[in-house]
């Protein structure tokens, strides 16, 4: 009965583990010159919170590629419903809108 | 032997909680059904839509807040609604006009397909002024966002000039320091839009322009 238990605890423990908190908050900032312009910082984006909500599958691969900096993410793909502004995303009312934008830019307003 | 007797007595034991605990749900069930029969009919009211009331949905705006009265439910919204006046929802819906997306009146549509044809004036001696047809691109600031072409001609439909000028926007080309972080905050185009005109979360209605970077 014991054994069982820790059977139990170990298959569903073990990968919660090992898959949360891996990534965190990633800094997306590949086009850290044109935001500049634009007088926005740098995104921090959470993973974590996203991890909580969804499944990896969900996002990966077919609305990030899961290689860090390949997806090429900017504003006017996620306004063209791409990316974070994806039909069931930030372009939807199951989350905060697009022109949040100090939901998750950093510096906005600084030049 | 002792055992085998004890899980009988168990199982036993399980089978009357069972079937005493599946009695006591249904009955009471069965109890509850018959004064229920007459609530549906009230609780198909939940939607708001008295006029009366400030808090009715067809005075909320996208964000949920009181529509045009700055977020403060205790003003008034309009003269019409200070007279008690206030949208019939049904009557609304009825007229068919079009709408977009977001399920909003498209006014914009509305005057484009000439659907409605308003009086230029209460007063009929004032002259009607015909729109500005002046489109007015305005660069986004970022590379990879598309440039506003703001259109005059359909906000001259609506507007006289002194509404937004001088107060809002500076009639100088590229002398309002606009930043979408303002005009969520209610500044600038925010005055209007998100508010009484289509909300800001159709981005591409007035982000229009491709730029050359944003095409990539």
């Amino acid at each position: 009965m014991k054994k069982k238990l820790l059977a139990l605890v170990l298959v569903l423990a073990v990968p919660a583990l090992a898959g949360a908190a891996q990534y965190g908050k990633m800094t997306l900032d590949s086009k850290i010159e044109s935001m500049h312009k634009a007088g926005v910082g740098a995104v921090i984006y959470p993973h974590d919170k996203h991890e909580a909500l969804f499944k990896c599958n969900e996002c990966h691969p077919k609305l990030f590629k899961e290689k860090r900096g390949t997806s090429n993410i900017s504003m006017k793909m996620n306004m063209d419903g791409k990316f974070c502004g994806s039909a069931n995303c930030h372009n939807s009312p199951a989350a905060f809108p697009l022109y949040m934008c100090t939901n998750c830019h950093t510096n906005v307003g600084k030049k | 032997m002792k055992a085998s007797s004890f899980r009988k007595l168990k199982a036993a034991l399980l089978c009357s909680l069972v079937v005493a605990f599946g009695y006591t749900v249904s009955g009471s069930v069965a109890e509850s059904a018959q004064p229920a029969k007459p609530a549906p009919a009230k609780k198909e009211a939940p939607v708001k839509i008295d006029p009366n009331d400030p808090a009715s949905l067809i005075y909320l705006d996208t964000a949920g807040k009181p529509a045009g009265v700055g977020g403060n439910a205790a003003a008034p919204a309009s003269q019409a609604y200070k007279a008690g006046m206030g949208w019939h929802p049904q009557a609304l819906a009825g007229t068919g006009l079009p709408k977009d997306r977001y399920g909003l009146v498209d006014w914009a549509k509305l005057v484009r397909e000439n659907i409605i044809k308003p009086k230029a004036s209460l007063d009929p001696e004032e002259e009607e002024m015909p729109p500005l047809k002046m489109d007015i691109l305005i660069p986004a600031k970022g590379d990879y966002v598309n440039d506003v072409i703001y259109p005059h001609e359909m906000h001259t439909y609506w507007l006289k000039c002194e509404v937004c000028h001088p107060q809002i926007f500076v009639p100088a080309k590229g002398s309002n320091d606009m930043t979408m972080v303002g005009i969520v905050q209610g500044q600038w185009c925010g005055r209007c839009h998100n508010k009484i005109a289509f909300p800001l979360t159709d981005c591409n209605r007035c982000h229009s322009s491709p730029k050359k970077a944003a095409a990539k």
